[in-house]
């Protein structure tokens, strides 16, 4: 099965973008002490990959409906998110109010939600052929 | 009169569901028949079933993009009549394998001596 489609590197592309900003954003709003401005950021990114997830996902589901419960994009998105807030504090990019053990702990605690998402994913697969729906296959 | 409006809406139900799932039967033969665009195949599920299949180009696509996945069907892109490429479509090995198979099982007890009786059979 072709997991990594077109559609999903596109949403992962914008999400990475979005992640730096919003990463680079929280730093600066907490390190020049805008702390309303963190709020704004928040509403704004959480409504940004809202958006992104539902067009590429809907787009990807329209041109070949795999019968994933959506964990493709839940795995891409885990790792991007973590990976880059990894890698902004081994950068040192981040602000003194941000705690590299915040970011462990989403890590672990996303982690947990992941592994929960992939098995159910796997019982899923089983009503599957290549990744398609058996019950939609041949309707 | 109403027993004719009954047959009709009977018969309509009746249809409906036995058409579901006909439309793959339809698709293989007219790619068994030799590789065809998508137009062409719509024109030849149209016209061998005598109209009583219809289908929408934008769902055979969907269905065309289905079937290349699970590895029944694949495309070659040729030149279209004036126009771009087209993608003409084939059954591969596998969908050949699949629809004789599917015809064995199904499609063949209706050429059964008895059953084709009882089909003709006047009431």
């Amino acid at each position: 099965m072709k997991a990594f489609t077109a559609n999903l590197m596109y949403f992962a592309i914008s999400f990475f973008l979005g992640a730096i900003a919003f990463h680079y954003g929280l730093s600066y709003s907490l390190e020049s002490n805008y702390f309303d401005l963190v709020w704004i950021l928040a509403i704004f990114y959480f409504f940004f990959n809202f958006l992104i997830g539902w067009h590429f996902g809907k787009k990807d589901y329209e041109s070949i409906p795999l019968n994933d419960v959506g964990f493709r994009f839940h795995f891409v998105t885990y790792f991007l998110f973590n990976s880059i807030s990894m890698l902004w504090f081994s950068l040192g990019l981040n602000s003194q109010y941000e705690s590299l053990r915040v970011v462990y702990l989403i890590a672990i605690f996303w982690g947990i939600i992941l592994i929960i998402h992939f098995i159910l994913y796997l019982l899923e697969r089983r009503k599957s052929i290549n990744g398609l729906s058996k019950e939609d296959l041949f309707e | 009169m109403k027993n004719n409006n009954l047959l009709a809406e009977l018969l309509a139900t009746w249809e409906e569901t036995y058409k579901k799932g006909q439309l793959t039967l339809w698709i293989f033969l007219s790619l068994k028949d030799g590789r065809k665009y998508v137009d062409e195949i719509k024109t030849f599920v149209e016209e061998q079933s005598e109209n009583t299949m219809t289908c929408e180009s934008q769902s055979l696509y969907r269905t065309l993009r289905k079937f290349k996945h699970v590895g029944v069907v694949d495309f070659e892109t040729g030149s279209g009549n004036k126009g771009p490429d087209r993608k003409y479509y084939f059954l591969t090995e596998l969908g050949l394998d699949l629809l004789d198979t599917f015809i064995q099982r199904n499609i063949n007890l209706f050429f059964n001596k008895r059953i084709k009786n009882l089909i003709n059979k006047e009431d």
